[in-house]
């Protein structure tokens, strides 16, 4: 990136952009929100609250261009093995190409239908022959965080029909025990998400669910029935116990945190159908064709990914903020903190060579009404800058006067505090002064259903393809948490055979410490 | 006296054709195409019109001294219609019987409409013994707020109150919730007896036992005391839907009736969930023989039929299966084609012999206890069947007498 001739004139042109406060920029031109805003149906980008200029998103698409952007896109659609450390592809798009789709993904789709309607028509059966009432869906990660994040921002959609859907991720089994506590094992189907099937986070807790089916099942053989595995690897599921009729493929094209998309998804299809379901990869397929079609100019992926980098490379920003005003995104910036952060928190280039420039940000987040109580005093008068993104919706279903006076009250909390961001507020009295001058980007989306859902998420995943290119790194592999789970299989085996010995003085003695309390009780 | 009966339905031809039978001038405003399904309904409409007591029309006779509404409950709107039409007629003096089991409030709004006093006379009458029950009623009640209206109802239905004063007056509120009272009391009866046969089942106790037992008590009383694979018909889960309504929003929260609903729907799969156990979840390809379609004997009726819940959850598992019922109708064949997939119809097999049914099969479920199947042949049945298994949804047969003879037996509740 830095060698290009984008990046030099980005660099002269953010000298003089550092010096100027934003609010100058919107009164130097009263309609800058002409020039700097996108739409597509459904959807509003407004960039106006960002330090650019023409001249500076014009040199962000020179940037875009010297790095081959555009031969990258059609990369990652062709499902070329652009994931080269890991020799494949990242085909997230193929498993919403609702036009064209490939066989084997339509192949899934339809068992996922069959087992879904089975299961909202009351007919997938525990061992009792009741039929299902809860699933328990067992993943980390990426088979954790998107149907999580989705099924909760989605509830009010959710079918009489379908069963409850909870999720348990930490290996403490904490969640799960809560759960097992209070469930029917008689009607109770666990739905095991994991891509290699090795996962010993999944396997440790799938397995604690199985021997809690086998205290309450007349005989062993009967628990099979209740568990989905939902995994690339069929042999590994077949050996772990689970029948060839409940398992539910994905491939290894299919990124952990891209796999919402792919029968990953299936506690959203029980949620929301197969309709709703569908839905969603219709609203992520469009953003698809509206990223692989439209000129980079009036793309809204692209600027968005691309402001990021100003922001980050030439503003020097280090932290982002995602700030949906809406509680039903409640774990949507859990899930943006796994997208951005597992996918270019990295500092090593395609090449294999050490990057000389930051990538991705710190990115954390909150609903926004909560947020306003809890960090905005930093984004306000703090000494960090920081770039954030509001996410609101402008249509509420409910039709009450009192509905609409929340959502009003809503609407204008956001716009107000994207504004004293943006403005500040000058006083005499240092503690009532505001300097604003924060940079953000509001996303304006029509509603909260499946379809501008699936839009708003498959914009960031896209938003992060841009940024990986531009910073020369692949986006899809994660080798940066293996090094703790090799330690913890270490670790383990120190407890299992309570020996310290070869441990640095901190481990051994938190170890010691420990195993003195279990001692004590 | 003369009389219209607004309605089609058993509720309104038995009316019309009992009070003909006591020397009245009846017009049976509607049609008379449900009677077949009721003993003895055909014969007494016959009798009457041949007598020239009973019309059967679309027009009625305004200046009729009763007007009896005996239409199906979803007909409110029809109803008031009825109630407008009267109006016009301006006869004060006349009176409107409602037999019709309306939302409650209804009979308050026709006697709005109607400018005409109205008496709530709720039909208690069972299907299957509608004319009995007409004729010999355990009580008519009286829901009326006007003496001279009561005086002119006692007058009507006097030839029925004759062995004892079967009579009894209250409001018009009242009578509506005394009907729907009733058919709450019999689901909740039943459904804690089904509730008991769970017990039953895990403390090796045996429901059928325990109903004697509990049944001799003289304040509890024997009837609707049979554990079950739950009931079922038109009205009987419709009214307690309606009533746990009206119950919900006043004081109470506890959706006792909710689960009184809820345990009648699950019962109706019990015979499923012992086939399946029996078989540790493994019952594709299996062949299960079903007797009895209608939710009782002697009916045609499927309405909310335990049998047709058992029905998809066979099929849905893979099993085929082979019917017979002693009087299936083309509402059975509509109903096949409308909740299976042709996959599934094609595993349904309607045989006209109750043993030939048995042949190759892995259970028999008895679901409906017709009369006919109360004598077992049980040579034929283990010759026929690739399982000796009998799940006895209505625990008809003794058990001891089946497992001597090494039948596999599942009862409910025992």
């Amino acid at each position: 990136m830095i060698e290009t001739q984008a990046y030099s004139n980005l660099q002269r042109l953010s000298e003089t952009m550092q010096t100027q406060h934003l609010k100058e920029l919107f009164a130097q031109d009263p309609n800058r929100f002409d020039a700097f805003h996108l739409r597509m149906d459904g959807m509003l980008f407004d960039f106006s609250k960002q330090k650019v200029s023409t001249e500076v998103v014009d040199e962000l698409l020179n940037l875009a261009d010297e790095q081959q952007l555009e031969s990258w896109i059609k990369r990652l659609f062709d499902g070329d093995r652009i994931n080269h450390t890991e020799s494949r592809a990242a085909w997230h798009t193929a498993l919403r190409d609702v036009s064209e789709p490939r066989p084997e993904v339509a192949q899934q789709w339809r068992k996922l239908e069959s087992l879904v309607n089975q299961i909202h028509q009351k007919q997938f059966r525990g061992y009792s022959g009741k039929p299902i009432t809860d699933i328990i869906n067992i993943g980390v990660g990426g088979s954790d965080l998107g149907p999580l994040m989705v099924t909760h921002a989605l509830e009010q959609d959710r079918l009489a029909c379908a069963p409850e859907v909870h999720f348990v991720s930490t290996l403490d089994a904490r969640q799960l025990h809560t759960l097992l506590r209070h469930l029917d094992p008689a009607t109770t189907l666990f739905v095991i998400a994991s891509k290699s099937f090795t996962t010993i986070d999944t396997l440790s807790l799938a397995e604690t669910a199985k021997e809690w089916l086998l205290q309450h099942a007349p005989n062993p053989q009967v628990v099979v029935n209740h568990f989905v595995g939902i995994s690339t690897n069929p042999t590994k599921m077949t050996e772990w116990g689970i029948i060839p009729s409940q398992q539910l493929l994905f491939w290894d094209w299919v990124g952990g945190r891209f796999s919402l998309w792919s029968t990953i998804g299936f506690s959203i299809a029980v949620r929301l159908g197969m309709t709703g379901y569908n839905e969603m990869l219709a609203g992520a397929h469009a953003m698809d064709q509206h990223f692989k079609n439209t000129p980079f100019k009036q793309n809204i992926p692209v600027l968005l990914g691309l402001i990021g980098v100003w922001n980050t490379n030439f503003l020097n920003l280090s932290a982002q903020a995602i700030l949906p005003y809406d509680s039903r995104l409640k774990y949507f910036a859990s899930y943006l903190e796994q997208l951005e952060m597992e996918s270019n928190g990295k500092s090593t280039r395609r090449d294999g060579s050490p990057v000389e420039y930051r990538t991705c940000p710190i990115l954390w987040g909150e609903v926004g009404p909560n947020a306003q109580h809890a960090f905005y005093q930093l984004l306000h008068q703090g000494t960090e800058r920081v770039m954030s993104d509001f996410i609101l919706f402008s249509q509420w279903n409910s039709p009450s006067k009192r509905g609409s006076f929340h959502q009003n009250l809503n609407i204008a909390n956001c716009l107000a505090q994207s504004r004293a961001m943006m403005i500040g507020e000058s006083s005499e009295d240092r503690h009532k002064h505001y300097p604003g001058d924060q940079v953000s980007n509001t996303l304006l989306l029509k509603q909260l259903d499946a379809h501008h859902l699936g839009m708003l998420i498959a914009l960031y995943e896209h938003k992060v393809f841009v940024q990986s290119v531009i910073w020369d790194i692949n986006a899809f592999d994660q080798w940066g948490v293996e090094l703790g789970k090799k330690l913890a299989l270490n670790i383990l085996g120190h407890i299992e055979e309570k020996s310290v010995e070869g441990l640095d003085s901190s481990t051994a003695n938190l170890l010691k410490t420990i195993w003195k309390q279990h001692h004590e009780n | 006296m003369k009389i219209n009966v607004f309605g089609d339905s058993i509720s309104a031809l038995v009316c019309a054709g009992c009070l003909a039978e006591t020397g009245n001038q009846v017009t049976l405003v509607g049609h008379r195409d449900n009677e077949r399904s009721e003993p003895g309904l055909a014969k007494l409409l016959d009798t009457q019109i041949d007598a020239g007591r009973l019309h059967v029309s679309n027009a009625f006779d305004i200046e009729a001294e009763y007007q009896i509404i005996a239409l199906n409950p979803d007909q409110c709107l029809e109803g008031k219609q009825i109630a407008l039409a009267l109006a016009e007629g301006n006869h004060p003096e006349r009176c409107i019987i409602i037999r019709a089991n309306f939302t409650m409030g209804t009979s308050q709004r026709i006697a709005k409409l109607a400018k005409i006093p109205c008496i709530v006379n709720p039909d208690f009458a069972s299907e299957g013994r509608a004319i009995q029950d007409f004729k010999r009623p355990d009580r008519i009640i009286i829901g009326c707020r006007n003496p001279l209206a009561q005086q002119q109802f006692k007058r009507l239905f006097a030839p029925f109150n004759r062995n004892r004063n079967v009579m009894i007056d209250m409001s018009p509120e009242s009578a509506e919730l005394t009907k729907y009272a009733t058919n709450a009391m019999l689901a909740t009866r039943i459904s804690l007896m089904n509730e008991l046969a769970l017990a039953s089942e895990s403390l090796g106790a045996d429901i059928e036992e325990v109903r004697q037992g509990i049944g001799l008590d003289k304040r509890i009383g024997p009837s609707y005391l049979y554990a079950g694979i739950g009931f079922g018909g038109t009205h009987f889960a419709k009214d307690l839907c309606r009533i746990h309504k009206i119950i919900n929003p006043s004081d109470s929260k506890e959706g006792l009736l909710e689960a009184v609903i809820r345990i009648n729907e699950q019962q109706k799969e019990a015979l499923f969930r012992k086939f399946w156990q029996h078989f540790n979840c493994h019952i594709e390809n299996k062949v299960v023989t079903l007797w009895g379609i209608s939710y009782k004997p002697n009916s045609t009726s499927i309405e909310g039929a335990p049998s047709l819940e058992l029905i998809k959850a066979f099929l849905n598992q893979g099993v085929t299966l082979q019917i017979f019922d002693p009087m299936l109708e083309v509402n059975f064949m509509i109903w096949l084609r409308e909740n299976l997939s042709l996959e599934q119809q094609k595993r349904v097999e309607i045989i006209s012999d109750m043993y030939e049914a048995t042949e190759n099969s892995d259970a028999l479920c008895v679901v409906t206890e017709w009369q006919a199947f109360l004598s077992l042949d049980l040579e034929q049945l283990k010759a026929n069947m690739n399982t000796p298994i009998i799940l006895d949804g209505r625990n008809l047969y003794d058990k001891a007498w089946l497992t001597d003879n090494q039948f596999i037996y599942y009862g409910i509740g025992r």
